[in-house]
């Protein structure tokens, strides 16, 4: 098979879910057409190691490519750290303050779409990214692993908090505009 | 290590609860977060709010959808003679940290293993593949993927004994999360076959019901096949082969041939 048609294969049917990824890591629509064009252009050139699931391979490439972009013109809206035990840290904190604010789950489900747009965006990046590639992609635990590079048990403690938060911010939220009402 | 770690904090009940949301847990554990989450209000309604925001999140942040002048661009990247395929050194994944996981490693040993399968190639053959891949494929280009739109099941069974005089079993798993949206005819070794129609949050999933008379489900393993980036899953049912076609997750694929067997047995 050449190249060509194994592009076509394996990259082509999964770009609505490279777009998806890559607006939420940007934040944009059209910076995520940006990511995605220069992703498939490196998907293309390393069409040799796609492996036995092309979609997990292609969004590891587009989230490589979110992040060199990113910080190449983006630059402040990247905070990098490499501290992950500060960052497991904050967000054990954050879980165990949290009990008294935590609304109900009727709340949440009549939460609108800019209310959640507006919390994911909000979301610290590596929890997003998660988040993202589970809720919106899809992926399993395992999946998410190899596409973020992370072992499965960070995997699972981003995506608890990340959805933690994401309850939090609801309800608070929704008691804002219960109390302007 | 069966036994799911102690529930000492709510971190830990946390990150089962969310394991189990996302049917990632293995049967055992499965059992045991259900017989805690009966026996403990706050767990329950833990579980409640990340049931509300699964919904949320599914009913209002949908897939982006790419334009017609991004496909273009992209398709366009393989015909640039410049771009030659070169292999690229991968970059190196970061090294494990175990202090890191200590809690959270021993929750992932409970996680539910790859399953076992199959090749497809036992069940189906390759053009057999490609063309219920193939009518899948079309069903997303037309303007819906199905003929006859109905989340009834008593619309869709008779539609199909009408048109076909074939009659598959059609299951109601709206509860699991994959609600059925409707039929439509497809044709797999020149004989036109029905296809019931189901939903997972963007994805379509096409399940296709081949003829086959005295077949039974005997709990066989899924056969599976990937083709155009498009996972295939099969087993045997009640008179009839079933495969299941989509670009879900096949992890997701799975739950849903899990569902649909047990909801088939049961009916």
């Amino acid at each position: 098979m050449d190249e060509r048609q194994r592009f076509g294969e394996v990259v082509l049917p999964h770009l609505d879910d490279a777009l998806s990824l890559a607006r939420w890591l940007t934040g944009s629509v059209t910076d995520a057409e940006d990511v995605v064009q220069e992703a498939c252009i490196r998907a293309y050139r390393t069409i040799a190691t796609a492996k036995s699931n092309p979609r997990a391979w292609l969004l590891a490439i587009v989230r490589n490519t979110a992040f060199t972009w990113l910080a190449k013109n983006r630059p402040k809206s990247l905070v990098v750290t490499d501290d992950e035990a500060l960052f497991e840290k904050a967000g054990l904190e954050m879980i165990d303050c949290s009990r008294e604010a935590t609304p109900e789950a009727v709340l949440i489900a009549k939460a609108d779409a800019e209310q959640l747009h507006r919390a994911i965006a909000a979301l610290p990046l590596a929890y997003r990214e998660a988040l993202v590639l589970r809720e919106i992609e899809g992926l399993s635990y395992q999946e998410v692993s190899s596409v973020m590079s992370i072992p499965i048990g960070t995997v699972m403690s981003r995506l608890a908090r990340a959805r933690n938060l994401l309850i939090q911010r609801i309800g608070m939220a929704a008691k804002g505009k219960a109390g302007a009402a | 290590m069966n036994k799911p770690p102690s529930w000492t904090s709510r971190e830990e009940s946390l990150l089962l609860l969310n394991a189990y949301l996302d049917n990632e847990l293995d049967a055992a554990s499965v059992l045991d977060v259900e017989r805690r989450i009966a026996s403990d209000a706050t767990l329950k309604s833990e579980l409640a709010r990340l049931v509300g925001l699964r919904n949320a999140l599914s009913s209002h942040v949908g897939k982006e959808r790419a334009s017609d002048a991004l496909r273009r661009r992209v398709a366009a990247i393989a015909d640039t003679p410049t771009l030659s395929a070169t292999p690229s050194p991968r970059a190196r994944p970061r090294s494990f940290d175990w202090r890191q996981l200590a809690a959270a490693a021993a929750l992932a040993a409970v996680l539910a293993s790859a399953g076992t399968y199959v090749g497809l190639q036992q069940s189906a053959s390759p053009s057999q593949i490609a063309e219920m891949v193939a009518g899948h494929q079309r069903a997303l280009l037309a303007t819906a993927p199905f003929d006859v739109a109905s989340s009834d099941r008593h619309t869709v069974k008779p539609w199909f004994d009408g048109k076909l005089a074939v009659s598959p079993q059609v299951i109601d798993l709206t509860d699991a999360g994959f609600p059925l949206v409707g039929g439509r005819v497809d044709v797999v070794d020149g004989r036109a076959v029905p296809t019931v129609v189901y939903r997972r949050r963007q994805h379509v999933i096409s399940l296709i019901a081949i003829p086959q008379p005295g077949s039974k489900d005997g709990g066989e393993p899924l056969a599976r096949a990937t083709r155009d980036g498009y996972s295939l899953l099969s087993w045997p049912g009640h008179d009839f082969k079933y495969a299941a076609v989509s670009d879900l997750a096949e992890n997701e694929l799975k739950e849903f041939a899990a569902r649909w067997r047990s909801g088939a047995i049961a009916n």
